[in-house]
């Protein structure tokens, strides 16, 4: 037990927690400049780096009094951090490789701060109980006494997800277009490989180089989430949802549900031909850092009747009786002119290096001469027809709806995004006109919330400017009539 | 919620004010000085478009080769595009400019090409701040930014006194409306 005010430090595991990517990089280059005087110099690098975690760990203090949380740096740069519970968003645990092998857990702290939206407040290594305890501690005052629940204690998960929807879920929920440009550098290191035959090492490395940019683009992403959301659970207790999942890096994530800003239940292209999306969540104060996705997923790739039940019983504060309208038939007319722009910008780019081409692969023999002159002409025609295409299915899917509490955007030619918003979450409203929408009398709608991204934007598609006016509408009147609560939504 | 001051009649709450600014439908428009200040901004934005162009004549025949005389013309071409614009923009953006504040909301029209309506609830500006750079301060403007939990809208090119005036304001709405929370926060505890 933690005595309120006693001074302490995080576990010295986070000194080699913090060097080892560096001290992993500088041993590689080390053994690289073995022979040579280099080779000292980075192996004092080294010996530099672990001397300064070591004197930034040990000059760090951590203070847990009745109301906040201290953490103080007497180095060079002083800090005196202090974070009022009152502030703190969420407080979350997860566990690294490093930390598995030392017992520990990393614990990070979130306050409600648009500034720093995107990493956490303080993030501080314990060992595994102590950190435990104090998440506890922090949550029975974050979530009014509701206990957080043990890690092994059972919950009843409102989906079940098997490791082979964590795999579907890997490889379909990454973006369409990186999926595109992956393939791209697939094929290209396919045909490599195949024309290589006697054309010697260039050709060779050419198509490894091209396979590590399709691993990097595709097979990483797709495999990282895989790591990253193995044995998901998700389930609610009272108004906190808790998240838990994780193969190598463990997470455990716990939000109340008033934090949650907005809901967007997504599909990429591939998903969709398999009739699944997946739900994500905007929520205040739960960065978790290092690049790790900021949305916390609530349920993965799933069959859409699935989502939506699982949507009612998660988070049913973000669902409601919708009644979608179209986008105008101006709205039609921007987006043709729009298509058409843009195509025009494209051929005029294409033009010259498709003469270019053309000419230097005039004469070449076989099926190179006949093919490769006219790949960039096609390529661009087919480009040209894709930009119309996601023009046609643009407008025929954009929506929006305004309801009583809820308002919501659907978005996305490619890859779809439903978001459901709350008026009460609504920091401003930007409704913009450009010239082109002004002569077919629609605008487009911005809606700032404050995300877990920072301060981002949710556009809307094309509809008359007093439609989309009917949100900033709907807010005041919310705050003038009292139906808007404060305590429930203050940021 | 009770927030105070006339919410359900959005009158705004600057109405009356001596300044000739205020218009029939309680919008504010801009100190013709603004028009000094954007066509200075774009003076020095130009100018440094112009030094690109002279370093590009200087400098770039050698990269890139029979492509320089297309290069330089198109770069001709947009310089004379962007001075048009930079010439006839101030006027529009000085006569579109427009702003309101009544206690429940701030209020900004603006826009030359791409017009903007921004709305900005009270209820939800957690810092105000007003600025001066060099240029503004030696025609006596300064730019509010008003800093919400999810980004911030500026009121740009306002005379000094009118920008403090209504920061003040702001603040002073800000604060009334924190005010009026105290007694409910009090027996939570917090």
């Amino acid at each position: 037990m933690i005595a309120p005010g006693e001074r302490m430090r995080c576990h010295p595991s986070v000194i080699v927690e913090n060097s080892l990517s560096i001290v992993v990089l500088l041993a590689l280059l080390v053994g690289r400049f073995e022979t040579t005087a280099v080779a000292g110099v980075l192996a004092a690098a080294v010996a530099a780096l672990l001397l300064f975690n070591y004197r930034q760990w040990s000059r760090t203090t951590i203070r847990f009094s009745e109301t906040e949380i201290v953490v103080e740096r007497e180095t060079l740069f002083k800090l005196k951090k202090t974070l009022p519970y009152a502030k703190i968003a969420s407080v979350n645990v997860n566990r690294g490789i490093v930390n598995r092998l030392f017992g520990t857990a990393r614990l990070q702290i979130n306050i409600n701060s648009g500034s720093s939206a995107t990493v956490p407040e303080a993030v501080l290594t314990f060992r595994q109980d102590m950190a435990e305890e104090i998440r506890a501690a922090i949550a029975d005052r974050l979530y009014g006494r509701e206990a957080a629940p043990d890690e092994d204690e059972e919950a009843e998960p409102l989906a079940t997800l098997s490791p082979a929807d964590v795999v579907v879920h890997g490889l379909l929920s990454v973006p369409t277009y990186q999926t595109l440009i992956g393939s791209v550098f697939l094929v290209y290191s396919v045909l490599q490989l195949y024309g290589s035959a006697g054309a010697g090492f260039w050709a060779d490395s050419r198509a490894l180089a091209s396979l590590t940019m399709f691993f990097i683009v595709q097979i990483g992403p797709s495999v990282s989430l895989i790591f990253r959301y193995y044995n998901y659970r998700v389930y609610r207790r009272g108004d906190t949802i808790y998240l838990q999942h994780g193969l190598f890096r463990t997470y455990r994530t716990s939000f109340d549900v008033s934090r949650v800003n907005a809901v967007r239940v997504k599909s990429t292209f591939a998903a969709r031909l398999l009739h699944r999306s997946w739900i994500e969540a905007e929520v205040v104060g739960l960065a978790s850092g290092s690049g790790e996705s900021l949305r916390p997923v609530l349920c993965l790739l799933k069959d859409d009747a699935t989502q939506q039940t699982l949507l009612r019983e998660l988070v049913p504060e973000f669902v409601y009786e919708r009644n979608p309208e179209r986008q105008p038939a101006g709205a039609r007319s921007v987006l043709r002119i729009r298509a058409a722009a843009a195509s025009l910008a494209l051929v005029l780019a294409m033009a010259w290096p498709s003469l270019y081409v053309y000419r230097e692969a005039a004469d070449l023999a076989g099926v190179a001469g006949a093919v490769l002159p006219w790949a960039l002409p096609l390529a661009t025609v087919l480009a040209v027809l894709a930009i119309f295409y996601a023009t046609h299915v643009s407008y025929r899917i954009t929506e929006f709806d305004a309801g009583k509490d809820l308002f919501s955007f659907v978005n996305g030619a490619v890859d779809r995004e439903a978001v459901t918003m709350n008026y009460d979450k609504v920091q401003t409203v930007q409704v913009t006109q450009g010239p082109v929408a002004r002569l077919f009398g629609v605008a487009r709608a911005e809606v700032y919330l404050l995300s877990s991204r920072g301060g981002t934007s949710i556009s809307s598609g094309y509809f008359s400017e007093d439609r989309l006016g009917v949100i900033g509408e709907t807010v005041m009147e919310r705050i003038a009539s009292g139906e808007y609560d404060w305590r429930k939504n203050s940021v | 919620m009770s927030f105070p001051g006339p919410v359900s009649g959005r009158t705004p709450v600057d109405e009356g004010s001596p300044d000739s600014g205020t218009g029939t439908d309680g919008y504010r428009r801009l100190n013709r000085k603004s028009l000094l200040s954007i066509y200075f901004g774009h003076a020095v934005s130009y100018a440094i478009l112009l030094g690109a162009f002279i370093l590009l004549e200087t400098y770039a025949e050698r990269f890139l080769g029979p492509n320089y005389v297309l290069v330089r013309y198109a770069f001709i071409a947009v310089l004379a595009v962007v001075l048009v614009y930079m010439a006839v923009a101030p006027p529009v953006f000085y006569a579109r400019y427009r702003y309101r504040i009544t206690a429940d909301r701030i209020d900004v029209r603006s826009g030359v090409l791409v017009l903007r309506h921004i709305l900005v609830p009270i209820e939800r500006v957690h810092q105000v701040e007003v600025s001066r750079g060099p240029v503004n301060s030696a025609l006596g403007l300064a730019e509010v930014t008003i800093t919400t939990a999810g980004g911030v809208a500026t009121l740009s090119y306002l005379e000094l006194e009118e920008a403090e005036r209504v920061a003040e304001l702001l603040n002073s709405l800000v604060g009334r409306m924190l005010k009026g929370r105290v007694p409910a926060t009090e027996p939570a505890g917090d």
